[in-house]
């Protein structure tokens, strides 16, 4: 970039350089052509001197002794030279002895005085004085043709033409600068517009794709709410029965049916969560059986429970390079599809295979085929040939948009793959999603921690912020479990107050949203700045929170956590 | 006025020529005097004939004065490089001696012919009105009512007299034909 500034002030100073150049040569050819002509003039006196005084020598004699006819045959030789256009010899007095004139019917001027070389008109007049041993005899004129004004220009006619042409070859560069600058300043303004509207898009395509995943989620909203109340039912009957028994058997298989139903709650939500989160593409290497696996839950629980989900994928399924979360979106979207499409229940299979290159002409490379199978009405050819159109749609006004298989086409077509449909009315759909196999690894995954009870106080002293009383009683249990001594406040006054009081603490952790001023990240932030050595690890089941605290470079841990992850994420957020 | 310097020109040609052609009687002299200052700037003498550069040139008339007051006025004020003219009228040919040019005004003079076999191998420029032979270095003529000179080129040399081109080229003998 500096350098094309560079060239940019370079570029603007041509205008000025041209006009400064197109002046030098202007001035320069002006002082040839006086130094040319001042050259010219002194060598033509030059020459009329020493033809005078050539004279002068050879009519001494002849003047002295005043013979005419000697003194005219030595004017008269001066015949040879053209140049000469009349000569005269004059005796001391200054007048005519001898002279001679190359026009016939001409003559010298009859007297003369003695004067320094001066040109006359087109005539150079030189007079030199005769003298023989210092004794003054008389003198001698010569009139010497110059060459016309019109020939001495003629001389400078190359130099002009040379001069025409340079202030040309200015003229054309400052006009072809002038073009070139415009030309820029164009193709400046013509790529700020293109960034523009990339950016635009770029906008409207996330807007897109956000859409997409809200449409998908109204679509579960349903399921989940009902799954939801099954577990809450679980929970609140297990409650109940749990107040009638004693019995310790009795008690601890409600409790286990109460664990696996909040899990289950949990892990929704969870998936819901990430599903839901507003993220650019960022494409990975993925492994699509675990993939599906971590959907398994939502997909079973949000389509209802008269939709079975069979999923049949070989162990040696190949990986691919593709956004994980719009892969989650795209399957979500075909299973949805595939439910609306079969209004009596009925099953989708969602089965995988390894397609090698060579096989589909249409697709060079190695691929892998995804197909999701319904058992539902089908699609007559009419609406197949639809079905990838954005807002095409044959459901009812408010149950779908349109969107959800053009969002299955276009993530195909951005991970370099393809996707196809079989069809049949009466006979269901089948949907084939084509994706370009990778060979690179898939990205190394930390293993769930599994938690580990210790001695009561082995870990050290604990600050523990947290504002709900119900969180924090249970969330020091967990913590006392893992060999914390905990010491509790309840906002983040309370906790700088703490801290100053006893800064002896091995680690903060706190909750991210808390009434008062302060609120976790600002905690967390006075902490780094007041304590720089003590590790601060930050909770939170709001998910906005999750990427504030990222780009404050904050480690955080999100609601809900068991045991195990709470141990993790305290050991990683200490030093050692 | 296109005409005025050639008619000018005529006209001084013409009383020039008229002047000069009376001359045999009133001009001759004048001219002759003239003549012989005028000799001495193409004369080279030889070294020790002067004894200083500015040493004047003596200029001795024997045998007679043709030229009177008007010798010494045309030689007043002259210069022949640094050296003056001087005028010496001689009565004796034995006091020739010292001259640098010698006119002879009478040859047939007594004396005068032992003047000049005196002067002869000397430094000394002599002039005569004689025809050339008779030993003289310079001899006036007329010649078509103008006077005009010989050159003795061996007697100049004999005298050790060195006369410039010029000169040569404006005597009658070197010039044939005038």
């Amino acid at each position: 970039m500096a350098l094309l500034d560079k060239l940019q002030i370079r570029w603007s100073l041509i205008p000025a350089i041209a006009a400064i150049g197109a002046i030098l040569l202007v001035l320069s050819g002006l002082a040839i052509g006086v130094y040319d002509e001042q050259t010219y003039r002194a060598q033509k006196v030059r020459e009329a001197t020493a033809q005078g005084e050539i004279l002068a020598a050879t009519v001494t004699a002849a003047l002295a002794f005043d013979d005419r006819p000697a003194a005219q045959e030595y004017v008269e030789a001066l015949r040879v030279n053209s140049q000469v256009v009349s000569a005269g010899v004059y005796n001391e007095a200054g007048a005519l002895v001898a002279d001679y004139a190359r026009d016939p019917g001409r003559h010298a001027d009859p007297t003369v005085a003695l004067h320094p070389p001066a040109f006359v008109g087109s005539h150079l007049v030189v007079v030199t004085p005769v003298s023989e041993a210092g004794q003054r005899l008389g003198l001698v004129a010569l009139r010497i043709d110059t060459d016309p004004i019109a020939r001495r220009l003629s001389r400078y006619v190359g130099l002009g033409l040379l001069l025409v042409m340079a202030l040309l070859v200015v003229g054309v560069l400052a006009a072809a600068h002038a073009v070139l600058t415009r030309t820029n300043s164009d193709l400046a303004d013509a790529n700020r517009n293109l960034q523009e509207e990339m950016h635009e898009r770029e906008r409207a395509e996330s807007a897109l794709r956000q859409s997409q995943r809200m449409e998908a989620m109204g679509q579960l909203t349903g399921g989940v709410a009902h799954d939801f109340n099954n577990i809450l039912m679980i929970a609140s009957s297990g409650l109940d029965l749990m107040e009638r028994t004693d019995k310790p058997e009795r008690r601890k298989m409600l409790i286990d049916g109460m664990r696996q139903a909040v899990d289950r709650g949990a892990s929704l939500t969870r998936q819901l969560l990430a599903f839901s989160r507003r993220t650019s593409l960022r494409p990975e290497v993925i492994d699509v059986t675990a993939q599906l696996e971590g959907m398994r839950l939502l997909l079973d629980r949000s389509l209802g429970e008269d939709i079975s989900v069979i999923v049949d994928l070989p162990p040696d399924l190949w990986r691919v390079h593709v956004d994980p979360s719009e892969f989650e979106l795209a399957i979500l979207n075909l299973a949805v599809n595939a439910r609306d499409a079969m209004p009596g229940g009925g099953a989708i299979t969602i089965s995988g295979s390894n397609r090698p290159a060579g096989s589909d002409a249409t697709l060079p490379g190695d691929h892998l085929v995804l197909r999701v199978a319904d058992t539902g009405s089908g699609m007559t050819p009419e609406t197949l040939s639809r079905v990838f159109e954005p807002f095409f749609t044959t459901k009812a006004v408010g149950k779908g948009t349109g969107l959800g298989l053009s969002q299955v086409y276009g993530f195909s077509r951005a991970s370099g793959g393809d996707v196809r449909i079989q069809s049949e009315v009466g006979r269901g759909s089948t949907i084939l999603l084509l994706l370009p196999r990778t060979e690179e690894p898939l990205p190394l995954v930390t293993p769930d921690p599994s938690p580990v009870t210790r001695p009561p106080g082995a870990q050290g002293d604990l600050l523990l912020v947290e504002d709900d009383e119900g969180v924090a009683t249970l969330v020091s249990g967990m913590l006392t479990e893992l060999g914390y001594n905990v010491t509790r406040v309840d906002c983040a006054a309370g906790a700088v107050a703490a801290l100053e009081a006893n800064p002896a603490f091995d680690i903060v952790f706190s909750d991210l949203v808390m009434p008062g001023e302060m609120d976790g990240i600002a905690l967390a932030r006075e902490i780094g700045r007041r304590w720089p050595s003590l590790p601060v690890l930050l909770t939170t089941g709001f998910s906005p929170g999750v990427a504030a605290a990222a780009a404050e470079g904050l480690t955080l841990l999100t609601k809900p956590y068991g045991i195990g992850a709470l141990a993790a994420a305290l050991d990683a957020a200490r030093p050692n | 006025m296109k005409w005025a310097p050639v008619v000018l020109s005529a006209a001084v040609l013409a009383l020039t020529t008229v002047g000069a052609a009376g001359a045999a009687g009133s001009l001759e002299a004048p001219v002759k005097a003239t003549y012989l200052y005028k000799l001495v700037p193409f004369v080279e003498w030889p070294a020790g004939a002067f004894a200083s550069p500015t040493q004047p040139v003596v200029l001795c008339l024997l045998g007679g004065d043709p030229f009177g007051a008007v010798l010494d006025q045309a030689v007043r004020g002259q210069k022949i490089g640094a050296r003056a003219i001087v005028v010496h009228r001689l009565a004796k040919a034995e006091k020739a001696t010292g001259c640098h040019v010698l006119y002879l005004s009478a040859p047939r003079a007594l004396g005068a012919a032992e003047a000049l076999q005196s002067a002869h191998g000397a430094p000394v420029l002599t002039v005569t009105d004689q025809a050339a032979g008779a030993g003289a270095v310079v001899n006036f003529v007329l010649r078509e009512n103008r006077v005009r000179f010989t050159i003795d080129s061996r007697a100049a040399a004999e005298n050790g007299l060195t006369i410039s081109s010029k000169l040569l080229s404006l005597a009658l003998d070197a010039r044939a034909g005038r």
